[in-house]
């Protein structure tokens, strides 16, 4: 029984033949809706946002230098390639690539910088409304993200419920 | 019978005991009881009515009705309910009556509670710290509501190091882990060995606890969590991330359109033909048989192509969201996927004739790791555990989900409650996963991929999700909230039942059978056991203590960076 058992497994082996791939030396082709390193687009970004409070792993920071220029920085460090970005944005200007061989050295390879200038509409100019009432990342205060250390930061002490708005601005009334 | 029969029932036997009790479905129960009957509830539950324990959930509720939320959940397999026994503590005494007398499968839950939200369970017989790190300050407790997410108390002592207890007489300790060359993650047991023969052993865990439902519940968004989600384990991702969304969706009453549900289908059972057929390479590989595990992966791999071409990956697929799926499956997709279960299925039946013929995997397994119907109830054993003792829990079938409940397939088990049984259960279950994919695709019935969810979620809802992954049922309990995240989302994934059976599973038995006995429940955690070098020449011994060790890795480190 058991011996017949050792055939039959040395036949699985046989039929299965040579069916290691030749990679590196030879790599298949990813599918084409594969999910690899988000690239984005700065001529398409109208700098909303939307990706930077969407993103599970909060890889993008959003800081705003000026009234007109805005950085959205791409980290790419802890990235896990689930496209939400791409998902959520109102331009389509992040396209899931097919690179996945992304080893490197230098962490900094991995991101990516974008300066936009953010022209001024009637608005504000840099509102990004999702699709649904979901893709919305509602913190306290505002988002103002550290892009020295790498860090994503929301808040400022005057929204903070316990403590009263703005109370260093004193107006006269006379 | 039905969620409320089963509440008539209650009413008529706890009467006036009963506070409170909500009936969102006929599938589910939540009933809000007194502190002080809390035992006694439950007991009823569990023994006189049968019920299987599933989880505990401590919560701080205090920022909404100023009290902390207790929820012991049992599942009526036979009547396809879910339960939930709730109790409400105040702030100023954080005592609640421990259910592990009765329930000692409720042990690790109670601890995680104290650890984590400071809540004192009763006569809890081995109170120590579970999830926490040991030298983290007493009192203070990461999930309160009070606490920041990322906050590290002043005084947390890093070096500090957990307290074992005392060695039975007449045993010697064997380390197995926290790295061992069988496991893939770290965790701790302290064997105690009389000769070959385990007679107890000491668990050490959770040292990879990432504090995700904190996250979850204090900076995250509803549509991030299924992403994080599926993070929590590399095999049944996919399983969490159902898990939470199904919990989301029961919570705040929507309806998924039903071509999502197909393909969470396939997407679930495409998962569990990649971890039965993943398991049972590395159970072969834990026992010594490489040529089985080589042919089993080989096997598996066509099934990683087709996800990939599916969900955009091999593994992590990311198609889930609240309401719906984010991927669709196309007619070339489908057709694709029929040929690959074809391939797998003709190529897996020989293996599974082979393999039950054979004799050294039998020897290896037959009468190994042994936990029985009765371990299986008091423990709270799930999945192919359970399975293979004869219990026949599936929640597939149980507690239908997705769309379980519009395919036929069979709940396989085996007499034998060793590791034999698990082995045979799960490759017999790559079959039924075949025949539910394939009626998935017969079925599926065009139509959106998700709603549209156009308002806010409704506020201090809960929602309870039991899905089965591939090594057990995996539940997940939310209270939805303000500011578009959960209140309160607690995972319980099978491996937290399963582990607290291991002590039973392992004990009298030979220590080399350690490593399949832990394997055979596929453990979702690694071990250097050499901490005692014996210089063969001289016969002297040396034991060296963990700081040496440390130094000694240290000074290797520094050496090799130099």
């Amino acid at each position: 029984m058991s011996v017949l058992s050792k055939l039959e497994e040395t036949l699985i082996c046989l039929k299965a033949g040579r069916v290691t791939l030749a990679y590196p030396a030879q790599a298949e082709a990813t599918p084409e809706n594969f999910r690899g390193r988000p690239i984005f687009d700065a001529t398409k970004c109208v700098g909303c946002a939307g990706c930077a409070n969407n993103c599970p792993a909060r890889e993008i920071l959003v800081f705003d230098l000026c009234q007109e220029i805005r950085i959205l920085q791409y980290l790419g460090r802890r990235c896990t390639y689930c496209g939400r970005c791409a998902d959520v944005c109102p331009e389509k200007a992040i396209t899931m690539s097919r690179e996945f061989e992304n080893a490197t050295n230098r962490i900094a390879d991995m991101g990516q910088k974008l300066d936009l200038f953010m022209s001024t509409c009637q608005r504000c100019g840099r509102c990004f409304k999702g699709a649904a009432a979901l893709d919305e990342l509602k913190m306290k205060g505002y988002r103002s993200d550290d892009i020295a250390h790498e860090r994503w930061v929301y808040g400022a002490h005057s929204f903070m419920e316990s403590e009263p708005a703005a109370d260093d601005i004193q107006i006269e009334l006379d | 019978m039905i969620a409320r029969e089963m509440f008539e029932e209650f009413k008529a036997r706890f009467g006036p005991l009963i506070d409170r009790a909500d009936l969102p479905n006929d599938r589910r129960l939540f009933v809000y009881v007194d502190r002080t009957v809390v035992q006694y509830v439950c007991q009823h539950i569990f023994r006189e009515l049968d019920a299987r324990y599933v989880a505990s959930i401590g919560t701080d509720d205090r920022p909404f009705s100023g009290k902390f939320l207790v929820a012991h959940n049992f599942a009526f397999d036979k009547d396809h309910v879910l339960c939930s026994v709730l109790t409400q503590l105040p702030e100023d005494d954080l005592k609640i009556d421990s259910i592990t007398r009765m329930v000692p499968a409720a042990s690790w839950a109670e601890r995680e509670m104290r650890d984590l939200l400071g809540i004192q369970p009763v006569g809890h017989e081995y109170l120590k710290r579970l999830v926490l790190p040991d030298g983290w300050p007493e009192g203070s407790h990461p999930l309160r509501k009070d606490v920041p997410w990322n906050e590290v108390p002043a005084d947390y002592d890093e070096n500090r190091e957990f307290e074992f207890g005392a060695t039975p007489e007449g045993c010697t300790v064997v380390p197995f882990g926290p790295f061992h060359p069988t496991l893939d993650e770290p965790a701790h047991f302290r064997l105690y060995v009389e000769g070959e023969r385990v007679r107890g052993c000491e668990y050490r865990g959770f040292m990879v606890h990432r504090g995700i439902e904190k996250l979850a519940e204090s900076v995250m968004s509803y549509n991030d969590i299924p992403l994080l989600a599926e993070r929590i384990c590399g095999i049944c991702g996919c399983v969490h991330s159902v898990a939470y969304v199904q919990a989301v969706e029961e919570a705040a009453a929507l309806k998924v359109p039903p071509r999502a549900e197909y393909i969470r289908t396939i997407m679930l059972e495409l998962e569990r033909l990649h971890s039965h057929l993943l398991w049972v390479g590395l159970a072969c590989h834990i026992v010594g048989f490489d040529t089985l595990f080589m042919q089993s992966f080989r096997i598996r791999e066509p099934i990683m192509w087709i996800a990939e071409k599916i969900s955009g990956n091999r593994k992590t697929y990311a198609i889930c969201l609240v309401g719906g799926v984010r991927r669709d499956i196309t007619h070339e997709l489908k057709a694709e996927l029929r040929v690959v279960l074809d391939k797998l299925e003709r190529e897996w039946r020989p293996v599974v004739e082979a393999v039950s013929g054979d004799r050294n995997i039998q020897k290896r397994t037959c009468g190994v790791g042994v936990a029985d119907k009765v371990a299986v109830k008091s423990s709270g054993l799930v999945g192919p555990v359970a399975r293979a003792a004869g219990v026949e829990i599936d929640c597939r079938r149980d507690h239908p989900y997705a769309a379980y409940d519009r395919v036929e397939f069979d709940v396989i088990t085996a007499e034998s409650a060793d590791v034999w049984g698990r082995v045979v259960v799960r490759m017999k279950e790559v079959f039924e996963s075949i025949r539910i994919i394939r009626q998935c695709l017969d079925k599926m019935e065009d139509g959106p991929l998700g709603l549209e969810i156009k308002d806010e979620l409704p506020v201090g809802r809960m929602g309870l999700s039991s899905v089965e992954a591939p090594r057990g049922e995996s539940h997940h309990f939310v209270i939805t909230g303000e500011n578009n995240r959960p209140r309160r989302w607690r995972v319980r994934a099978p491996t937290y039942q399963n582990l607290q059976g291991v002590a039973a599973m392992i004990k009298d038995q030979q220590i080399a059978d350690m490593t399949i006995s832990l394997g055979s429940i596929d453990p979702c955690f690694s071990c250097t056991d050499r901490m005692e070098t014996i210089d063969v020449r001289s016969g002297a011994r040396k034991v060296w203590s963990q700081k040496e060790l440390l130094e000694l890795t240290w000074a290797k480190m520094d050496r090799e960076t130099k």
